[in-house]
């Protein structure tokens, strides 16, 4: 897998530096390609580059972050954009998600955390990826059978001896073609999956957070909390009564 | 007659013993009140002597009948004399405008005084009542004239300036003693002079001088200050320690950045929440970053959670914990030098209720400070509202229980036989978000 190319957009050149120097894009197979500070200029970097990832600031002066998006977009379907607000308001998410961006974050960013973020970002370049592929042409790859069978199975104790046997295949092959294919370790992107299928049942139905648990393959709900809660940055309650309250405001 | 000054001195020496041990501040205005207040009782004494003197002209020798006579008008005048610098001084702490009437004020103040002391004195017998008469009746009357003109000056010219409602008391006191001036010129029998001191004074106690008032008002200036003080822009806050943090941790010391990213945390945490009921997990999360910078700053405390995950969905009054837990440290752990635990434990009680216990391992109550907590959080609702103290956090807690959940739930203390205490917050177990 090729470098992923990033530029970071943010009016503050200290939170620019951490980003740069404090998170590990090396070990992420991604590289900063360059920096803007205000939305004219990023604007015009995205175009000329033509990164794959912008990590951009709401609140950023000339025109905000969610307008550069929208401008992007068009020209740029490929780029994945992740906001960093400090704005911590519901409404500012509501808008980004609107505009089909990868992921929302935070301010102050745990860059040790940031990390599940990029992971989640290359799960869904490599889903958009699959997507755009002929499917015809998808049915002999392994990594789709791979990623198929785990969607299946999500509520089961999967590991990579499961797979390999299910495959007739070395564990050790299958860590290496998760690494090469989508960019990231077997239980990221196991993680990654199970939370997606725990945000969709959690919105969408209202069985309990054990059932839940359950289904998503965490036969302790304890655990099931925890990890949700470090993934998405709150606990799965939290999570379901914010887009309850939400919905319910955007209708009265 | 008599009894009349005997009620009006009862009444104005009941105000007195009220406004003198209601401690308060010394400013000029209430200065001047203090001196009005006893100058008008020595007046309304006098009133009460010369009634009795000028009725009894045979049995009371000349002499001393003009004595208090005079004794007791030159109080009046100088009763009138500090009605008008009290309302001078008010009128300039509302303009903010100097004085600049004190020196004719206190000229006339002079020669009035004087007259009073040197004018011939004459007495007037009628079948009505006697009343004491001659030239120098010109000071009392002259007095209240130019007083009440100088007042009624002030008050036309600095009309815009002034509060309405201090505009009306001293429009209605000067009207007062004005409408009583005149009965008494036109009366002279009536004797009524006391009276309308007393009023006037008593328009002004009630009004501007009441105890209760000025500290409903104190009170609210308190509070707004607090309210201005919470008002700085929580995002320029947060933002500024991130770009602290952020350039701790390009120094290299993450020691550093993690506390400032915890304290971060807490703030961002505590200004997020402006409902009135929130998830237990949002209570729990708040309290974990309070607790994390506690532990860093005390490395000998600890902090245990033994939370039932189901009730994390659970609807608690917004900011109920960390009052409680906080109070555990200060009045407990901290005199055990920080050393010990905290242990925050949830679970779920009979009849759809669920109990959250801060139990921690501190000194525990002091001698008669149980029962004295306890007393206060069963009369919560008659608790005066305090800004500050020790039981302000955890009465305000117990208020908000009781006011958001219902009767039957709320805040208790225990003892733990192993020492330290524990606070059990009894509460609804429902999850509806309204």
């Amino acid at each position: 897998m090729k470098k992923l190319r990033v530029l970071l957009v943010d009016d503050e050149i200290m939170i620019r530096e951490g980003f740069k120097r404090l998170f590990d894009w090396e070990a992420h197979d991604c590289a900063v390609v360059s920096e803007a500070a205000d939305g004219m200029e990023a604007l015009a970097q995205i175009d000329t580059l033509r990164p794959d990832i912008v990590i951009m600031d709401i609140n950023i002066p000339i025109m905000n972050g969610l307008k550069v998006i929208q401008l992007s977009r068009i020209k740029h379907p490929g780029t994945a954009f992740v906001i960093v607000s400090g704005y911590d308001d519901f409404s500012y998410c509501r808008e980004a998600l609107r505009l089909q961006i990868t992921d929302y974050i935070l301010k102050p960013v745990n860059y040790e955390e940031f990390g599940a973020c990029i992971d989640n970002l290359k799960i869904s370049l490599f889903e958009r990826r699959v997507a755009a592929a002929a499917p015809e042409k998808q049915e002999e790859r392994t990594i789709s059978g791979i990623t198929k069978f785990l969607q299946a199975h999500l509520a089961e104790e999967i590991s990579l001896s499961v797979l390999a046997e299910q495959f007739h295949l070395n564990p050790q092959y299958i860590s290496q073609l998760f690494k090469s294919e989508i960019g990231v370790n077997f239980l990221a992107y196991l993680t990654n999956i199970r939370m997606e299928k725990a945000k969709k049942l959690l919105l969408s139905t209202s069985l309990s957070i054990t059932e839940i648990a359950q289904q998503c393959g965490y036969g302790d709900y304890r655990v099931f909390t925890k990890v949700f809660k470090k993934t998405e940055g709150s606990t799965p309650s939290q999570y379901r009564r914010d887009f309850l309250e939400d919905t319910g405001a955007a209708a009265r | 007659m008599l009894r009349m000054e005997i009620a009006l001195f009862l009444v104005l020496a009941f105000i007195a013993c009220i406004y003198f041990s209601a401690g308060r501040k010394n400013t000029p205005l209430h200065k001047t009140f203090s001196l009005l207040l006893l100058t008008a009782l020595v007046h309304l004494a006098l009133d009460s002597v010369t009634v009795y003197t000028v009725h009894h002209l045979e049995a009371v020798p000349g002499v001393l009948n003009d004595a208090v006579h005079r004794l007791f008008l030159g109080s009046m005048v100088l009763v009138i004399y500090l009605f008008y610098q009290y309302i001078a001084i008010l009128v300039e702490e509302e303009t903010g405008k100097p004085r600049r009437l004190d020196r004719p004020a206190g000229i006339f103040l002079a020669v009035a005084e004087l007259g009073n002391f040197l004018l011939p004195i004459s007495y007037t017998v009628t079948p009505d009542g006697n009343y004491s008469s001659g030239p120098y009746m010109l000071v009392p009357y002259g007095a209240v004239a130019f007083y009440l003109l100088l007042c009624a000056g002030l008050l036309a010219v600095n009309r815009r300036q002034i509060d309405k409602k201090k505009k009306s008391v001293i429009g209605i006191a000067l009207t007062i003693e004005f409408v009583v001036c005149i009965l008494q010129g036109l009366k002279h029998t009536w004797l009524i002079s006391g009276m309308g001191i007393t009023l006037m004074t008593l328009s002004f106690y009630l009004t501007l001088e009441n105890p209760d008032i000025l500290r409903a008002e104190l009170t609210e200036q308190k509070m707004s200050m607090l309210y201005l003080k919470s008002q700085v822009n929580p995002h320029f806050l947060y933002n500024t320690l991130d770009t602290i943090r952020i350039q701790a941790q390009l120094n290299g010391d993450k020691t550093v950045a993690d506390l400032l990213m915890r304290l971060v945390d807490f703030f961002r945490l505590s200004v997020k929440v402006d409902r009135q009921m929130v998830a237990l997990d949002d209570e729990l999360e708040l309290l974990e970053a309070y607790m994390d910078l506690m532990c860093s700053r005390y490395p000998d405390l600890r902090c245990v959670y033994d939370i039932d995950p189901d009730l994390g969905g659970m609807q608690v009054p917004n900011f109920i914990l960390q009052p409680i837990v906080e109070n555990s440290l200060l009045h407990g752990l901290k005199n055990k030098g920080y050393r010990g635990e905290v242990r925050i434990s949830a679970q779920a009680a009979s009849g759809q209720r669920m109990e959250i216990l801060v139990c921690d391992t501190g000194s525990g109550f002091a001698e008669g400070k149980k029962a004295a907590i306890d007393q206060m959080l069963l009369n919560f609702s008659k608790q005066p509202a305090k800004l500050e103290g020790s039981s302000i956090g955890i009465l305000n807690v117990q208020k908000r229980i009781k006011l958001l959940c219902d009767r039957e739930y709320g805040l208790s203390y225990t003892e733990n036989p192993a020492g330290g205490v524990t606070a059990h917050l009894l509460l609804p177990m429902k999850e509806d978000v309204q």
